[in-house]
């Protein structure tokens, strides 16, 4: 098979083991933890990664088809920035941040101008587009989401939630919201932002990101969440059959050993879909990412640790052909599991073959 | 003297109805559940107190007890520990202390680890997630018998489109929300689901209720051990990593609330080539390729 990176073939073929040796490594990566990474939409025909970070800054890159990264520019909020987007034309940046706004940079331009505004950090940020408008929704440690047009100081509109926001996904007329309850809200966007439906958790612990998945029509149908007990619920919105269709797995947990036989059990970090098989891919705290067949309920994969140190986020790329992973501390041992030398690193990988769902014997 | 009270229950907590062995762990519990400060998590002592300084401090009314259950919210009980629960609740919680779940055991990942096809075998490890491993307790947790895998395929839903109007949301479960959820899920072609998996996957449902087993409510404080032999590694279950670390006087001392500008350029940091573009019509998108070098020879970060 001919690599994307023109590399040779062995890049593929002994990249299987989950040694991250093959794995590239992006160029000159934030100085602090990785909070959310996103490769640039299908509008483009190049492939970009941005990757937003604990040291204020949104860094992109330009992947290049040997597998080069180029870094090519970076702004910087005024403290933390806890998640990213993109605009849908791949125009547009989009991030938010712990100083309680939210940014839009544009990439030619290179303006980066405050968008909206929380009374509290910011916890998520989606870009909406919809035959009839588009927005920008946040949701906030403030209990509130809102829907941003960009151009106005106020936003279009506003909800009220329960709780923290904690996770968020948004895909087509789907948005699917998760708060510090574990209560789980599903939103139609195509009449305006409106609450469509909410959903009992299946999951026991704190909710810590959230992905939507689609059927094979690339609409979406449901949506994976991930716990910090080292779990993931498949959920579908309108099954009529929650018991059956519904489920959880395990995941990121290690495997116990003698004499202790104690099991440690992992944060699940993040969830991605892979845009051309439907399969997933979850990284947790225990420094491992694994992919799965949410359909045959199978593991394709799972990664040996990568850098003894959690990985705190992944995307797969528009096309399908790559998968980036961030390797940095997640502070899930607080601060004993702080330790300076360990780096901050993005890993990409050749992932098409290796997410596609196995065949029926 | 010498005949005391016979101790049927174990110390607890009254607003979650979570049992302790001590007293000492349920005051802190308590503490750090139920008068904890959600906006400087300062740790009280009872909900008047809770209530009382985030008035002071915050200027913030508090209602509602944090993480207490229906009914049990209320803020203005003074309740220490076991002292100050009414009588009422002290008899119901004796009553239902009848039945207990038990206690989960987990094994490392549930769903099957399918045979890599073309790729050479994985790590051991990771492919045993049916085996138990040193599990004392393995047994315990796969109660359910296999779940047939038959209903897998009447998943298929009505046709019916969506129609998008708030007075249907609540009424109409079965409509699918996007038109697509008609066609049925993939789930519908998997005719041939491995028991094994299913088994698993039925276990890992089942066992939801069993996961926490004190709390009836699903909430919890410190994170408990799920069985004897496991611990999760994560500091608590009601604040997030990122919540946690933006705390953090690290990030925090940067947090203070700034005027909307545009980002102040800091020098001597170390990022050699993340140059700024010079402003104004840099074409990022169009040709990429041909950065021009003026864009990126300007000012560095």
């Amino acid at each position: 098979m001919t690599t994307l990176f023109g590399l040779s073939n062995n890049t593929t073929a002994t990249n299987t083991l989950g040694s991250n040796q093959k794995d590239l490594e992006v160029v000159q990566p934030p100085d602090d933890a990785i909070s959310c990474m996103k490769f640039s939409p299908i509008a483009l025909p190049q492939t970009y990664l941005i990757a937003s970070s604990w040291a204020n800054d949104i860094r992109c890159w330009e992947i290049q088809s040997n597998g080069q990264t180029v870094a090519k520019a970076i702004q910087k909020h005024d403290a933390p920035i806890l998640s990213c987007c993109w605009s849908d034309d791949g125009s547009k940046v989009f991030t938010a941040s712990c100083d309680k706004t939210a940014k839009m940079w544009d990439l030619q331009a290179n303006t980066f101008v405050q968008i909206a505004a929380h009374d509290q950090p910011i916890r998520t940020i989606h870009y909406i587009q919809r035959p009839s408008y588009t927005c920008v929704m946040t949701g906030s440690w403030d209990r509130t989401v809102k829907f941003w047009d960009t151009r106005q100081a106020t936003p279009l509109k506003q909800l009220t939630l329960n709780e923290r926001v904690y996770a968020a996904d948004v895909c087509g007329p789907m948005a699917v919201i998760t708060t510090a309850d574990r209560a789980i809200q599903v939103y139609s966007l195509d009449q305006g932002p409106t609450e469509y439906k909410k959903i009992e958790s299946l999951l026991k612990y704190q909710h810590r990101c959230v992905s939507i998945f689609t059927d094979k029509s690339k609409n979406p149908n449901g949506f994976a969440v991930g716990s910090i007990e080292g779990r993931v619920a498949i959920m579908y919105v309108d099954t009529t059959n929650p018991s059956v269709d519904n489920f959880t797995f395990k995941c990121h947990r290690s495997t116990p050993q003698p004499p202790t036989n104690t099991q440690d059990i992992f944060a699940v970090n993040d969830i991605a879909f892979h845009p051309v098989h439907g399969t997933l891919s979850t990284v947790g705290s225990d420094g491992r990412y694994s992919f799965w067949d949410k359909d045959d309920r199978t593991k394709l994969k799972t990664s040996d640790v990568i850098n003894d140190q959690a990985i705190t986020c992944c995307t797969f790329d528009s096309r399908g052909q790559l998968f980036a992973y961030a390797s940095s501390y997640d502070w899930h041992k607080g601060h004993e599991g702080n330790v300076q030398t360990k780096k901050n690193a993005i890993y990409f990988r050749q992932c098409f073959e290796e997410m596609k769902p196995k065949q029926k014997k | 003297m010498g005949r005391k009270k016979k101790k049927q229950t174990k110390p607890w907590c009254w607003y979650c109805n979570r049992e302790f062995d001590d007293e000492k762990i349920l005051l802190q519990h308590q503490k750090a559940k139920h008068f904890k400060c959600h906006l400087c998590h300062k740790k009280l002592y009872t909900g008047p107190g809770l209530q009382i300084h985030s008035i002071q401090v915050h200027k913030e009314n508090i209602d509602k007890v944090p993480n207490a259950i229906k009914g049990r919210e209320n803020i203005e009980i003074e309740i220490y520990g076991m002292e100050g629960i009414p009588e009422e609740d002290l008899r119901s919680h004796e009553k239902r202390l009848a039945g207990k779940d038990k206690d989960e055991t987990d094994n490392t990942d549930t769903m099957k680890v399918s045979t890599p096809l073309s790729l050479p075998p994985m790590p051991p490890i990771s492919m045993m997630p049916m085996t138990f491993p040193g599990m004392p307790f393995g047994m315990t947790s796969m109660p359910l018998p296999m779940m047939p895998p038959v209903p897998m395929m009447t998943t298929v839903r009505p046709p019916i489109p969506m129609i998008p109007s708030a007075t249907l949301l609540q009424s109409a479960p079965t409509k699918p929300l996007f038109p697509s959820g008609a066609t049925g899920t993939s789930h519908d072609t998997n005719s041939t689901p491995n028991l094994t998996t299913m088994a698993s996957a039925a276990a890992a449902i089942s066992n939801l209720s069993t996961t926490t087993s004190n709390s009836l409510f699903g909430n919890k404080g410190k994170i408990e051990p799920v069985a004897g032999t496991a611990k999760i590694i994560h500091p608590d279950d009601d604040i997030s990593l990122e919540e946690f670390r933006a705390s953090l006087p690290k990030y925090k001392q940067i947090m203070i609330p700034q005027q909307m500008q545009m980002p102040p350029i800091p020098s001597g940091l170390s990022m050699a080539n993340f140059m700024r573009p010079t402003m104004g019509g840099l074409p990022f998108m169009v040709q990429p390729a041909g950065f021009p070098p003026m864009g990126f020879n300007g000012q560095r970060f």
